[in-house]
């Protein structure tokens, strides 16, 4: 009788892949030093300097309190306005807005930002600006263009065509159908990503601190480099319930919209 | 007034769609366009809107006051300028969802106000308020301020008669009005139309021999692109089969109205 393939799972048959990945990681690990003695002897230290860093230093706390603000008020600012070029370059980026050569460049624009981390774009921004909170806010309005755009530029694309086909039938001009049939379509989700990238603006905004920007990063470095740990301790709690914050604040933003939108 | 004139589509493959279709239609007329799918109907209506280009052929809209307006090789300001005359009625999934009724309506009039205005003000008072009396006359007056994309198909389909009205065109043209509605909703929303014929004209295209005949003024059946048929909206049987008779063998039902159905038995009601 003639039962046709069948699909066994036959362990065997997985052994040669199985054989050269384990390959691969051993040369993985011999090129990266792998050292089980380094690691044991590493945990110790580790462990014993934990001592250093406890108890927190809270004196120091109420001068973490304007660089925290600082950290903040960098992600604040870059957020909202990275959110409206963003508008912008979705516009031009989305095919049934714009035409094939603009669509072409402004993603391939963002493609390309998107491949840039935000500290080498930090970095390259502290040679043209100068150190401070400035060329963090531009690293970071990019960085939210580079999401956001691709976002909403696909958001537009998936516009209904007929819906916008019915409001150019009343005579409206081309940013009269921007105004009324794209923009109120994409906004609920442009708000949405929007609030998800304020969080992820904090956390980066903790980062290029760290490098150069100032805030709550720079005080921990700062704080690590002095040999000050439990100094070091406060600004990381510090940055660490920034994120939490953030995080908490738009996600009950996010699920209060949704939960409104069910509503109507 | 209004006149469509051999109308051609031709595709770059070579093939016909529409192929010399003319009508002119008059003030007081509602003109029920029928025909198997793919004959032709919906394309027509959008060659007429200027969504889609012609091959041959004119459309001309006349107002009142005489002036015409031409919607076919036209483009741009003077395109956008014809088709504020012209209140087209979609299948209500054409609104903008996320909007409210009352600003859907009031999207029909966006051709006649100020690009700049109705971005940075929006509407006034008098439109909304005008925008309220097109709603009040489809019966959606106590839904304004909801979100258009909650309502239902038939709730819809006022919404965007409401649109059209509020345009104020010099004709209505309603691609499936009907289409996706049950049978209450459409016996609503035709009753609605019928009465609207009368001060300007309306051309629909439907799926229901029925309905046109009961309430259009005249039918056109459009087959393979061709007109096959132009006049008294009560069609016999023979004509019908013959409309819908395409290429391949197309039986049409003995009865366009089918026979009641015998009444449910007291065991399956119960169930």
């Amino acid at each position: 009788m003639d039962w046709g393939d069948v699909n066994l799972r036959r362990y065997s048959k997985h052994a040669k892949p199985v054989l050269v990945f384990a390959l691969l990681v051993l040369f993985a690990a011999w090129e990266c030093e792998v050292s089980l003695a380094d690691l044991a002897n590493g945990l110790r230290k580790g462990l014993m300097m934990i001592n250093l860093f406890f108890p927190p230093d809270w004196q120091a706390f109420a001068r973490m309190v304007q660089p925290a603000l600082a950290t903040v008020a960098v992600a604040a600012l870059a957020t909202p306005i990275g959110a409206v070029c963003a508008v912008v370059f979705g516009l031009a980026g989305a095919s049934n807005i714009a035409p094939r050569w603009l669509r072409f460049t402004t993603r391939s624009l963002i493609a390309l930002e998107r491949g840039i981390p935000e500290i080498v774009l930090l970095l390259i921004l502290v040679a043209a600006f100068g150190m401070g909170a400035f060329a963090g806010v531009i690293a970071l309005v990019i960085g939210s263009i580079g999401m956001l755009g691709k976002l909403v530029a696909d958001a537009i694309e998936e516009i209904d065509a007929r819906t916008v086909d019915s409001v150019e039938c009343v005579g409206a001009t081309r940013a009269q159908v921007i105004r009324y049939a794209v923009l109120p379509q994409v906004f609920p989700s442009l708000v949405a990503n929007t609030m998800f990238r304020f969080e992820v603006n904090i956390r980066a905004s903790v980062l290029l601190g760290a490098v150069g920007a100032g805030g709550i990063g720079y005080e921990l470095t700062v704080a690590i480099n002095q040999l000050e740990y439990r100094k070091a301790t406060v600004a990381a709690i510090v940055s660490l319930a920034l994120v939490f914050l953030a995080e908490r604040g738009s996600d009950i933003l996010r699920s209060r919209m949704v939960a409104a939108e069910r509503l109507q | 007034m209004l006149s469509v004139t051999n109308l051609t589509k031709r595709l770059a493959n070579g093939k016909t769609l529409l192929n010399g279709i003319s009508f002119t239609v008059q003030k007081g007329e509602f003109v029920g366009i029928l025909g198997p799918s793919g004959a032709g109907k919906s394309m027509t209506l959008r060659c007429m809107v200027g969504l889609t280009s012609v091959s041959e052929g004119d459309v001309m809209f006349t107002g009142e006051n005489g002036k015409t307006y031409r919607t076919t090789a036209i483009k741009g300001r003077e395109l956008r300028r014809a088709r504020r005359n012209i209140g087209v009625i979609f299948q209500g999934c054409n609104l903008v969802k996320r909007l409210s009724v009352i600003e859907n309506v009031m999207i029909g009039r966006l051709g006649r106000i100020h690009p700049l205005r109705s971005w940075l003000y929006g509407f006034t008072d008098r439109e909304a308020a005008e925008a309220m009396e097109a709603l009040d006359r489809v019966g959606m007056a106590e839904f304004a301020s909801r979100m258009t994309g909650s309502l239902s198909g038939g709730e819809m389909q006022r919404v965007a008669i409401a649109r059209a009205i509020f345009q104020r065109p010099l004709c209505f043209l309603a691609d499936e009005p009907i289409a996706s509605l049950d049978p209450k909703n459409s016996f609503a929303i035709m009753r609605l139309l019928r009465p609207l014929a009368l001060e300007r004209p309306i051309i629909g295209t439907f799926h229901q021999p029925e309905m046109t005949a009961r309430y259009c003024t005249r039918v056109i059946a459009i087959r393979n692109g061709t007109l096959v048929y132009d006049g008294d909206p009560h069609l016999t049987r023979e004509q019908l089969a013959e409309i819908y008779s395409q290429d391949d063998a197309f039986e049409i039902e003995q009865n366009i109205v089918p026979p009641a159905l015998p009444p449910l038995t007291p065991a399956l009601a119960v169930r």
